[in-house]
């Protein structure tokens, strides 16, 4: 090709890139939801001469631009694949895969953060269990940076302080149950942050031990397909599906899940939610404020209160038949001030604080 | 507006080319002025205005200048223009630094004025200063079109983060520049490997340096990485502008100067300052130092001179004391030179004397980062195991180990060795024409690429805007 061949072939194909582009911009629908990235997508702004002479307008002008660009998703996965595998860095926005699996780095340990869980949970332990004869109990679940991370000489958070400085603040109000050792990188799920309900056992078992029941039931695993974890639309890395698995029994069908917010009634899991936007809200419908299980199978009257995260969605189901009814609580969607107007407490109940690493690491939305 | 940003690559650009090329000859001025106004007015709608002062401010003092030629007066407007630039300049940029040094001195507790840095002002300021001046000297003709003059200084490729683009060099493309599909594929090209410079190596390199910033795993060798990462990260940043400014310059018709030539490759600090930033050197060099009698005059003038220029140089980077010290420590290097360390650089082997640059201008970008004097030291004393940090960590480690691509990258992509080996291709006819047809097909790929981190919404900010 000569010179003058090349200079035409670069100006021609810079135009028509840049001008189909620009069209499909301009003529592209816009989109409310990322399902890939779970989060609302940025939308033209609302025009007005103040935005526009305050600034205020074209950075809600470049977030639309962005979010609403055509084919984004093609996009993120094509610089995930030039960040990962041309120019030979380990992670994408802090998403990495390890052995198959998807991780995220949440480095280093957030000891302000840390601070204020503990804080929170000093708070409900004084202020509604600090009389009767409640059971206390706290566990920490490793989020799976724990088990990949160290392998591959990423950075992780210093779990053992994280575990120590509890224990140090903790220790002598309630009782700590370690976990770490119950669980290992198979038992979470290759694209999500969650663990999985199917490979519990142990954690159910070394919870029990500490706690004073003996669940032994037996279960009916039942599957998803295609399931998607959150890591799978966030890292943009190349993943394939997974299936989500959930146990189930007669105990656990009877059950029925009250929730205080909405005032409804329904069952543990909630098959629908596979075809939303998170399907790991199958179980329990995923995060809300109070919920309670009722277990008609037991009549102990025994109950349990779980201050819990999404990852006690689902364990819970697993700790039901040792209990009446056993209560959940994420002050992440209700003020742990205001929980006497929502909680009866018979001063007798068993208490679990149950919260990830990745909660107590970014921590600020525990009320 | 940010060159490596979607509404400028989808959105400005397409629309102000189409514009542009359609608009007959002396349309085209206008066109491109009331679009660098838009350019500009994205990002700093209020400072606009400012901007369009500075620019009436010197196309009045040019005509006043010019009319007043062989008179006190000429003189009297030729200061009136540097006293409003540079009062201008000082008042945005300036006013808090002075404000923060005399209540730490008197103990006064005077009211910081807290004003958001016009955008660009330091280089729009010594453009003007550069239009009057060369009016003055009789340099350059006075420019009578206020759209041409405003043209000069808005025009948006070079107007927020340079090169300093003078007068004289534009002068005629002002009025008489040539448009055509090469100046338009070569400009283009240059553009795309400015964009790819910034987003892919650059952009990556900050955030090197931002987790460093973050860690507290830190050790003797993140020291290192990040002062390797930030004294690359600084020359892909700003040389990737240059770039994209020069080429964009060209798209248009305009003949922008070089602003870098590989100045990691230098074998003295001399060298290093005629390659780097070469615009704002050659600036204070016409502007300042020759003015104040240059080196024709006695040694101890010769050293107050290079003590100012040095002193300004640092100071038009930042209004921190960081960068006063950084300018003269650049200055202090070069008296070194030319008194003692010249002659002995020329006997030393190339590679020491290549280490020597290297490890000084390191040293000088640590400080030039630094938030405070402080901190420049905490993080020179880390690269020689001050402050108690182990020789390695885990973290360094990881980072050297998913950013070594990048830095091999970089590190060879600062110096010639690229350029080389496509000339010594292009030497060959076959090896020519096989570069010409993969050459469109690579700036695709790379538009593409910046593209797909640009919608991933990378870290992407540009450090010489803040100048």
């Amino acid at each position: 090709m000569t010179d003058k061949l090349k200079h035409i072939a670069v100006t021609v194909s810079f135009l028509v890139l840049t001008v189909v582009i620009s069209l499909l911009c301009l003529t592209h629908k816009s989109i409310a939801v990322s399902d890939s990235e779970r989060r609302p997508l940025a939308q033209m702004p609302d025009y007005s001469a103040d935005k526009l002479f305050s600034g205020n307008y074209f950075p809600g002008f470049e977030s639309y631009t962005v979010d609403q660009f055509p084919l984004r998703d093609t996009f993120r996965s094509l610089k995930a694949f030039i960040h990962t595998k041309l120019l030979g860095r380990d992670d994408n926005n802090g998403y990495y895969q390890a052995d198959g699996y998807l991780g995220k780095t949440d480095y280093p340990l957030n000891e302000e953060s840390l601070s204020h869980a503990i804080d929170r949970i000093q708070f409900i332990r004084e202020k509604y269990f600090g009389s009767g004869s409640h059971n206390i109990y706290y566990s920490v679940i490793p989020d799976k940076n724990y088990f990949l991370a160290e392998s591959a000489g990423r950075p992780s958070m210093d779990y053992e302080k994280l575990t120590q400085t509890m224990e140090n603040r903790l220790g002598s109000s309630m009782t700590y149950v370690d976990i770490f050792d119950a669980l290992t990188i198979e038992d979470y799920y290759k694209t999500d942050t969650h663990w999985r309900q199917d490979r519990l056992e142990n954690v159910v078992q070394t919870l029990g031990n500490a706690m004073g029941f003996q669940n032994k039931p037996e279960y009916t695993v039942r599957e998803l397909y295609p399931f998607y974890g959150v890591y799978s639309g966030q890292s943009a890395l190349p993943s394939k599906p997974e299936s989500i698995y959930y146990l189930t029994n007669a105990v656990l069908e009877n059950c029925a899940v009250y929730n205080t917010e909405t005032g409804k009634t329904g069952p543990i899991y909630d098959l629908d939610r596979f075809d939303g936007q998170d399907p790991y809200e199958i179980f329990l419908s995923g995060s809300q404020a109070i919920l309670t299980i009722q277990n008609p199978a037991n009549t102990s009257g025994d109950r349990l209160i779980l201050f819990r995260d999404s990852f006690g969605s689902s364990i819970a189901p697993l700790l039901v038949e040792a209990y009446s009814e056993v209560v959940l609580v994420d002050i992440r969607y209700v003020s742990s001030a205001l929980l006497d107007r929502f909680l009866e407490l018979t001063g007798e109940e068993d208490v679990l604080f149950l919260y990830s690493t990745l909660v107590l690491n970014n921590s600020s939305a525990l009320k | 507006m940010l060159f490596s940003s979607i509404p400028f690559l989808y959105y400005f650009l397409p629309l102000l080319l189409v514009i542009y090329f359609l608009v007959p000859k002396k349309g085209k001025n206008p066109v491109l002025l009331i679009a660098s106004l838009f350019f500009y007015f994205y990002g700093e709608p209020v400072y606009v205005l400012l901007m369009i002062g500075a620019c009436l401010s010197a196309y009045i003092h040019g005509l006043l200048i010019h009319r007043f030629r062989g008179s006190i007066w000429s003189k009297v407007f030729l200061w009136s223009s540097v006293i409003t630039s540079l009062s201008l300049l000082g008042f945005f940029k300036y006013s808090d630094f002075f404000l923060e040094n005399l209540n730490a001195l008197t103990g006064l507790e005077l009211r910081l004025l807290g004003l958001a840095l016009p955008i660009g002002i330091s280089f729009y300021t010594f453009q003007t200063l550069s239009y009057t001046v060369d009016v003055y000297r009789g340099d350059a003709a006075v420019q009578r079109n206020f759209i041409s003059l405003a043209t000069y200084v808005a025009l948006f490729p070079q107007l927020i983060a340079g090169p300093i683009v003078r007068y004289t060099t534009v002068e005629e493309d002002l009025t008489q520049r040539t448009h055509s599909v090469e100046n338009f594929s070569d400009g283009i090209s240059r553009f795309l490997i400015g964009l790819g410079k910034k987003v892919l190596i650059a952009n990556q390199l900050g955030e090197l340096c931002d987790i460093f910033r973050r860690s507290s795993d830190q050790s003797v060798l993140f020291f290192w990485l990040y002062a390797i990462g930030f004294s690359l990260h600084i020359y892909f940043d700003f040389s990737g502008y240059s770039d994209m400014a020069i080429g964009l310059g060209k798209v248009f018709g305009f003949r922008f100067l070089e602003n870098f030539n590989y100045p990691f490759i230098s074998k003295s600090i001399s060298e290093f300052w005629r390659r780097w930033h070469i615009s704002l050197g050659s600036w204070f060099r016409d502007y300042v130092y020759i003015p104040l009698g240059g080196n024709r005059v006695s040694k101890g003038k010769w050293l107050r001179n290079i003590l100012i220029v040095w002193l300004l140089t640092g100071f038009w980077h930042g209004a921190a004391w960081n960068f006063i010290v950084w300018g003269l420590y650049f200055g202090f290097f070069l008296v070194l030179e030319k008194f003692f360390l010249g002659a002995w650089l020329k006997r030393l082997p190339d590679f020491l004397s290549h280490l020597y640059v290297l490890f000084l201008v390191l040293i000088s970008f640590v400080i030039f980062n630094a938030s405070s004097m402080g901190q420049a030291f905490t993080d020179i004393g880390g690269l020689f195991g001050a402050g108690g940090h182990p020789l390695v960590s885990q973290e360094a480690l990881y980072q050297l180990r998913s950013f070594a691509w990048i830095l091999l990258f970089a590190v060879v992509g600062a110096t010639p060795v690229p350029k080389r080996i496509i000339q010594g291709i292009k030497a060959n006819p076959t090896g020519r024409k096989l570069l010409n047809v993969l050459e469109p097909f690579f700036l695709a790929a790379l538009l593409l690429a910046v593209t797909a981190y640009l919608v991933d919404g990378s870290f992407n900010p540009f450090l010489y805007f803040r100048f």
